[in-house]
């Protein structure tokens, strides 16, 4: 191979670029405090971000199909609050059944956006904006203002400890699984063809309802599994649990380079946007900036991120159709 | 136009008086009676006097539900308007509370709003190929987060600021008859845009953006001059929105306007503009707006659960997006069974 | 176009709405105006229990948060056991805007006295003034608002007293000197930031505490994932750190949690319920808080639905001086405190290895 110039790597490939970004970002933050790149504290930036990591990667088919679904959250606390009340009722303390359940509400809260949004042709936007005041509204519901905690969930709570495996080999297991089946499976394929073109993806023969329809049920999936998780590694189930989280999963997707247009976007990318926002969200407070500059600084830095990602693909693009420039 | 995704609202007219009750913003009419009579009927208190009387604070709201319905025409979503109206209203706070007159105060207010609503036209144009959910997103974070800091640097600290002098907002607050100022300038705010989108090529071209960018480009649509326009018309309502929320709350703090771009874009949704854009009016989104508003106002005095109005509303916005796909596939059906 | 008929059935609809609204509901209208001139004939009669016939609400501070379900649950009991209707309103999200859509809701309920739990100390201003403008009594508990716009002030405890009990534990947890830090709520928090200050203070004037050095403090935001980011963010840049004092019940309950997950050495105190922390409380290093404190949220609305009933039945007026008999938990004395009148449920109530198992299955 020729060698690159610095220009041409970086723009050669959108990830080469989030690579930089994150070196960037690690020397920084590094320098300011070296505690930082421990391996404690990595280990934490995965483990506290576990929910972002995992329904990332749900947003990713979702986005992929040129959709969005921001009820995630909403459903994520139904399905936490669901299995936090089932422990703290003693009804059941099965780690393996909660997370069966908590999955189980989790497919059911994304089918119902799937089928409405395949099957009724509603802007997904609206359909999961709906449902992202039915399932939080639910979550309140049934708490009925209590809270499950410490106490309630002591055993269950093991699994999400810090520094217990369990959480992260649930990650381990979601990408692996995901990156096999979004390269190499035919259905990783129909989504993309559905997000490129949905029209000649139904004329191809693809069936782009049913190809809908399981992509929200994937993130339902996800966010339910991410709700059982969240109460673990919390130790707490709570109505208002992450609320507003969802942004900060669509954030990591568009950091990551997936296009809201879709069609276009990589597992690894997801992994890497989700790396960048934990990794924000982790070193801020350990930089010494005072308190009240966090939020201005986490958006100047996630508007920042994007733009590059532009600017990288405008050159990207510049240099591919050198002389067909329009 | 109306594609599979949207319900129909057609351009061409079509006489007839049955189609016309028939159309959403008939349907609208009626579900804004039914809710009234709802309201009448479950609660004992739900009258002229304290319909108006609650309603202030969610008028402020109405304000910038007629800018999101610009801005979703065009196909575009801005998600930072809450974030905004948070900085609006403490940057004019702090600035009265520094001497500053009340007049001065208000131009700020609205100032600040502009600006902002600026700021996403500017970036939302000049990287256009950004989806404008993730622009406002960062800039949503970047408000809020600017509001923080002016909180702990010019204010007295504890993210919440209270205006000293408060005769401005009184005046602003009073009524005339039972109707609250805020009342009448929704009204003349709404007649405007409504009649701007309608009626002007102005609003033409905003349809023509929303239904085929790149077609509206090459007709020679001015694509995103438009869009930073109605960017910033949004930022200013934005900023009027703050304005009268001051006059229920004297004051600001961090949790301002928190929620509100949902609230405000699920107005416009339940009044039939889609988020895909090109489609919709805001007559429909003003009546949306009342029936939302009128709503929560009634099940409120029953003393409902505050979240199961939120369920209501969610299974509202779910049912009423879904009447298009339904009405169709029931056509289909009778047509078949004729067939 | 459609416009101008749509226009017209638009008219004609929101003024037949209207209408029907305010023919049928005509005779209701005076109601309410008939009860705000009420309070001031019942006021010459004072009367041995007479919560019967009369509403008193409670808005606390948000749905779903237990400390404000044991409260409401108390408030409830004693305006019950009295005679008297209750409306408990939890507002959808803890921000002031949707208090004042729920106030304004009861305004137009005509109820008689609302008891506020306060999200911002002044945004509460206006709407607080036009329900005492009809008549309604207006009294706040667990958090405060702008003392003009309300009569008095259900204080759980005096700050000061929170903030002595607070930096007490601190001095004893440390052994006198070295770092401890603070791990609050959100930035706007009012009870929150009156205790930190309260302990700021304590700190600068009294010379027992000279050596105690408070390194930082920091927002948890009263969520857990970013309470738990903070947490570890203290440990990492404070390797030196003794205590963190966490006055907030989310605050308290994760920095436990990674304190017990880290097997860290800092120990933990502050404020926060039995039932989320009993898994946390213990002597020994397995354990990561020794001992914390609160009051008791159910008393607290109880005394609140005394104090409504004697506002309401005119016993009391809230001016300092004013006593009353709040049933079983005794007589109670308006104080004059910092140039506002409260009543003081009484100090802090401290949960430690001892009675934490009491305590954990009642809030």
């Amino acid at each position: 191979m020729k060698k690159k110039s610095i220009g041409q790597f970086l723009s050669g490939s959108r990830e080469a670029s989030l690579v930089i970004v994150l070196i960037v970002l690690l020397i920084v933050v590094g320098v300011i405090n070296p505690s930082f790149l421990s391996f404690t504290n990595i280990r934490q930036i995965f483990l506290n971000n576990t929910l972002t990591f995992l329904m990332a990667l749900g947003m990713l088919c979702v986005m992929l199909t040129a959709g969005i679904d921001i009820s995630i959250t909403s459903t994520l606390a139904f399905a936490g609050m669901s299995i936090g009340l089932l422990q703290k009722y003693n009804v059941v303390h099965n780690t393996f059944l909660l997370f069966v359940i908590g999955a189980a509400i989790g497919i059911f809260c994304g089918f119902l956006n799937g089928i409405i949004i395949a099957k009724g042709h509603v802007a997904p936007i609206i359909c999961t904006m709906g449902f992202m005041y039915i399932w939080r509204g639910m979550a309140y519901v049934i708490s009925n203002n209590n809270w499950a905690s410490g106490m309630d969930v002591a055993g269950f709570s093991d699994f999400g400890k810090d520094g217990a495996p369990g959480p992260y080999i649930i990650l381990v297991i979601a990408y692996v699984v995901f990156f096999v089946m979004m390269k190499w499976t035919r259905f990783g394929r129909k989504i993309y063809a559905v997000g490129s073109n949905t029209e000649a993806a139904r004329v191809s023969g693809i069936n782009v309802d049913r190809t809908l329809a399981s992509v929200y049920t994937i993130m339902g999936f996800l966010a339910g599994v991410a709700g059982v998780l969240s109460v673990s590694i919390y130790a707490s189930a709570q109505p208002n649990m992450q609320y507003g989280k969802e942004m900060d999963v669509i954030a990591a997707c568009v950091i990551g380079g997936v296009a809201m247009s879709g069609g276009r976007g990589s597992v690894a990318g997801t992994f890497l946007g989700a790396l960048i926002i934990g990794i924000i969200s982790k070193a801020l407070p350990m930089v010494n900036i005072p308190n009240f500059w966090q939020n201005l600084i986490k958006g100047v830095i996630i508007l920042a991120v994007v733009i590059l990602n532009v600017v990288t693909q405008r050159t990207m693009e510049k240099q591919n159709l050198l002389r067909r420039e329009m | 136009m109306a594609g599979r995704s949207g319900r129909e609202i057609s351009a061409v007219q079509k006489g007839s008086i049955r189609s016309k009750i028939l159309s959403w913003e008939g349907a609208l009419v009626l579900i804004l009676v039914a809710v009234n009579i709802l309201g009448v009927a479950i609660s004992p208190n739900y009258n002229v006097e304290n319909v108006l009387r609650e309603m202030p604070r969610y008028l402020a709201e109405i304000f910038m539900m007629f800018g999101m319905g610009y801005i979703l025409v065009l196909g575009d979503i801005d998600i930072s308007v809450g974030a905004l109206v948070c900085l609006a209203g403490t940057v004019a706070v702090l600035s009265s509370n520094a001497g500053l007159p009340f007049g001065v105060a208000v131009i700020i207010c609205l100032g600040v709003g502009l600006l902002g609503g600026m700021l996403n036209g500017f970036i939302a144009t000049r990287f256009t190929e950004l989806p404008t959910m993730i622009v406002t997103l960062g800039t949503q974070i970047i408000f809020r987060g600017i509001a923080e800091v002016l909180f702990e640097t010019w204010g007295n600290g504890g993210g919440t600021a209270s205006m000293t002098d408060t005769k401005g907002l009184m005046l602003l607050a009073t009524k005339i008859g039972p109707f609250p100022i805020a009342f009448f300038c929704v009204l003349i705010v709404g007649i405007i845009m409504i009649v701007v989108l309608a009626k002007t090529t102005f609003g033409r071209k905003l349809y023509a953006i929303g239904s085929n960018k790149t077609a509206a480009y090459y007709a020679g649509v001015k694509v995103e001059k438009i869009r930073f326009i109605c960017y910033s018309v949004l930022g200013l309502l934005a900023g009027l929105c703050a304005l009268f929320l001051l006059t229920a709350t004297f004051g600001s703090n961090t949790t301002t306007g928190q929620g509100f771009e949902m609230e405000v874009i699920a107005m416009c949704v339940f009044g039939g503009i889609a988020t895909t854009g090109g489609k919709g009016n805001l007559i429909g989104g003003f009546i949306a707006a009342f029936i939302i508003v009128c709503l929560r106002i009634a099940l409120g005095q029953r003393n409902i659960n505050t979240q199961v109005i939120l369920v209501i509303i969610g299974l509202m916005l779910i049912i009423s997006v879904l009447v298009p796909a339904i009405s169709s596939a029931i056509s289909i059906r009778k047509k078949r069974a004729k067939a | 176009m459609k416009k101008k008929l749509l226009s017209v059935i638009l008219a004609t609809a929101v003024a037949a709405s209207l209408l029907a609204g305010c023919g049928s509901s005509a005779a209701d209208t005076a109601a309410p105006a008939a009860d705000a001139a009420a309070p001031a004939a019942d006021a010459a009669a004072p009367a041995d229990s007479s919560g019967g016939g009369k509403t008193y609400a409670l808005v606390t501070k948000s749905a779903g948060n237990p400390f404000m379900e044991r409260m409401a649950s108390g408030f409830q009991e004693v305006v019950e056991a009295q005679g008297g209707t209750v409306v408990i309103q939890n507002p959808e999200a803890a921000t002031p805007d949707a208090q004042i859509s729920v106030i304004q809701s009861l305004i137009s309920q005509g109820v008689d006295s609302i008891a506020v739990d306060g999200n911002d100390a002044n945004a509460l201003t206006a709407v607080l003034t036009e329900a005492s403008g009809k008549g309604i009594k207006i009294l706040t508990l667990d958090s405060d608002v702008a003392p003009d716009t309300r009569t008095v002030y259900c204080n759980q405890a005096g700050v000061s007293q929170i903030g002595e009990t607070l930096m007490e534990a601190v001095y004893d947890l440390t052994g006198g000197e070295g770092d401890w830090a603070i791990l609050s709520a959100t930035s706007q928090a009012t009870n929150q930031n009156a205790w930190i200050d309260a302990m700021k203070k304590l700190m600068e004037s009294d010379s027992k505490y000279a050596k105690l050095n408070l390194v930082e403090v920091a927002y948890g935001d009263d969520e857990p994932q970013k309470s738990t980011d903070q947490t570890q963010a203290l440990l990492q840049n404070y390797p030196d750190l003794k205590v963190i004092c966490a006055p907030t019940t989310v605050g308290i309950a994760a920095a436990a949690k990674v304190l017990q997950d880290q097997k860290s050495s800092v120990k933990l105190t502050g404020l926060g319920l039995p039932s989320e922390m009993a898994e946390y409380i213990g002597e020994d290093d397995a354990h990561s808080c020794p001992y914390m404190y609160l009051w008791n949220p159910i008393d607290l609305g109880r005394l609140a639905g005394y104090t409504s009933i004697a506002l309401v039945d005119g016993s009391i007026t809230g001016a300092a001086g004013d006593s009353f008999k709040a049933g079983d938990l005794g007589d109670y004395t308006i104080e004059e405190i910092d140039g506002s009148t409260q009543i003081i449920l009484g100090p802090p109530f401290k949960f430690d290895p001892s009675n934490i198992d009491e305590w954990k299955t009642v809030y």
